[in-house]
């Protein structure tokens, strides 16, 4: 009896579970429709078709044409490429060696390490912007220092284009750090033991056994930082010098300061453009990562 | 022969100590100058160390109503965010991981479709829906932008706890004759909650954190503490308000970094990067 009764239990919730379901998972789903989806063929869709002069709506490219024909918003894209690359090749400069060692090296040492390179993921961006002012800004720790060593000031990255890189660059240490670390995990010990076996030294390590193996962690590692970095806001708005301005500051000052929302979409559809093959790259590593679960 | 080699041998790990030096210069000084800044009293240049410490810049910034209206903001959207969050994500997750139903695995990918877009473009395309809708400067508009970005991981990271409760100890409490509900509360509850528990810790910071879209949709109505701190460094001649600032908000970091490291820590959390 008491069986059947739980089987008749197991059965009822199978057939109404897939009602169930779906409406359990309606709602953040309906909210992921509305407001990500439907808003980026929204964005693509109106600064594709205006309503010109007549009143009806027709298919144009003036936004854009705007877009790539005025030298200010052209200034801006190329600030935010430059920006972009440089940073992602600092990141990989500055990261790889870190994961390397973190890979490889125990103990408490190590700990610290992976400690600190993780602890900017527990710095609030608003507060690094003004912990950098404090030290690299004009008369801040920095100066302090190397005028109490009688030695020059520096001439502060503050308010140029290098002061967004740093700030940035030092954002996305943690992140840039664990995707690679878990990329090289993927390497196992056992191929770094053959190959030292054989005689490998450490540059043939790392070129022949160690970089291929990782070749999909710096592309994901890359895609997260291009897409991070291409439209940020806080860091550049604050530490980024008012003209040119990166993408982000230029999208919030057309759409909030100007007033002039199609021109807005406008860029923020031509930065989904530049994104694009990193954002579907990104996504399908995400997608494989759970697959493979 | 001679003796066994250790393959443990102790040797001066140069290039930990190296990047520890380095590291520790580049991430912990500058933070630890901010400190020093928010208990001086008066700093002159070129002094290494402040002619006075003293808390009376406490006293002042704290005694500013600016401050006090951007705190309660930020925790009453932060709070909002988190509970409406919590409610329709962890009964999502649990389907997720739990029932079998039509779409399931297209739906649950749908969640990272903002991740392939750069984020403030997202934004900026979501205000141009707001415009239309009467949400700009609105507190609800702000809450609705910040939901948005909770989502993925409140219902990711939940999922993931879920499918790792012992399946067969429900099981077995079902089996003895434990009610659904018993079992949920007593069994699967206890499994999940620490990982869920973090989740929603981190779901809070990331909310009290977020600057753009309460900065875009919100301004300049809705001042929260990360503005009122763009406003302190772009406007605000006296250093240690923003120093004061800085220490306050960096508060619920402080609690993310005791109680959610070992998540982060941990490769999953990279994994969800697409590690």
């Amino acid at each position: 009896m008491a069986l059947a009764s739980a089987s008749d239990i197991v059965g009822a919730r199978k057939q109404g579970g897939r009602l169930v379901g779906l409406l359990l998972v309606a709602i953040p789903v309906i909210l992921v429709a509305w407001m990500v989806i439907f808003p980026i063929l929204s964005a693509v869709v109106t600064t594709l078709w205006q309503t010109g002069s007549n009143g009806v709506p027709a298919f144009t490219l003036k936004t854009y044409q705007f877009f790539f024909s005025d030298g200010y918003s052209l200034a801006n894209l190329y600030l935010t490429l430059w920006t972009t690359a440089l940073c992602a090749l600092f990141l990989l400069v500055i990261c790889l060696p870190i994961a390397l060692y973190l890979r490889f090296a125990k103990g408490r040492l190590a700990a610290y390490v992976q400690g600190l390179a993780i602890f900017p993921l527990f710095v609030p961006s608003i507060v690094l912007a003004y912990a950098f002012i404090r030290v690299l800004g004009p008369n801040g720790m920095v100066d302090i220092l190397l005028n109490a060593a009688h030695l020059p000031k520096i001439r502060t990255p503050y308010l140029t284009p290098w002061g967004p890189l740093i700030g940035l660059v030092w954002d996305h240490i943690p992140l840039t750090v664990l995707i690679l670390l878990a990329g090289l995990g993927a390497v196992s010990d056992a191929s770094i033991e053959a190959a030292r076996d054989v005689g490998a030294g450490r540059l043939r390590l790392l070129w022949n056994i160690i970089l291929p193996r990782l070749g999909n962690s710096i592309l994901v590692a890359a895609s997260f930082a291009v897409l991070g970095i291409f439209s940020a806001f806080t860091l550049p708005y604050v530490l980024g010098p008012a003209a040119p301005e990166m993408m982000g500051p230029f999208m919030q000052r057309t759409f909030r300061d100007l007033y002039d929302a199609p021109n807005a979409i406008t860029q923020a559809v031509i930065s989904f453009f530049f994104c694009i093959i990193f954002g579907l790259f990104y996504v399908r590593s995400i997608v494989n990562n759970q697959r493979n679960r | 022969m001679a003796e066994p080699v250790l393959i443990d041998r102790p040797r001066a790990d140069w290039t930990g100590i190296g990047l520890a030096i380095v590291l520790t210069l580049v991430i912990i000084f500058p933070l630890v100058v901010v400190a020093l800044w928010a208990f001086t009293n008066v700093w002159r240049y070129p002094s290494i160390l402040p002619q006075e410490f003293g808390l009376r810049y406490w006293t002042q910034t704290l005694s500013r109503p600016d401050v006090w209206q951007s705190i309660t903001t930020s925790v009453s959207l932060a709070c909002s965010v988190t509970v409406i969050s919590a409610i329709i994500c962890l009964p999502a997750a649990f389907a997720f991981a739990r029932l079998q139903f039509p779409f399931r695995s297209i739906l649950f990918f749908s969640f990272i479709a903002g991740q392939a877009f750069p984020k403030f473009g997202l934004l900026v395309a979501i205000a141009g829906i707001f415009l239309g809708l009467n949400l700009i400067g609105n507190f609800w508009g702000v809450v609705l932008i910040q939901l948005v970005g909770t989502l993925l991981y409140m219902i990711w990271i939940p999922v993931a706890a879920f499918q790792g409760v012992d399946r067969r100890m429900e099981e077995a409490a079902r089996d003895v004759g434990a009610s659904p509900l018993r079992v949920f509360w007593s069994i699967t509850l206890p499994q999940a909650g620490p990982t869920i528990g973090a989740a929603v810790l981190l779901t809070f910071v990331n909310t009290f954190y977020e600057t753009e879209g309460a900065w875009l949709i919100g301004a300049p109505q809705v001042h929260t503490m990360p503005i009122l701190m763009i406003s302190f460094i772009n406007n605000q001649p006296v250093i240690q308000y923003g120093a004061v600032l800085s220490v306050i908000l960096w508060i619920p970091s402080f609690f993310a970094l005791l109680f959610a490291r070992r998540v982060i820590s941990g490769g999953s959390f990279a994994r969800g990067f697409g590690a």
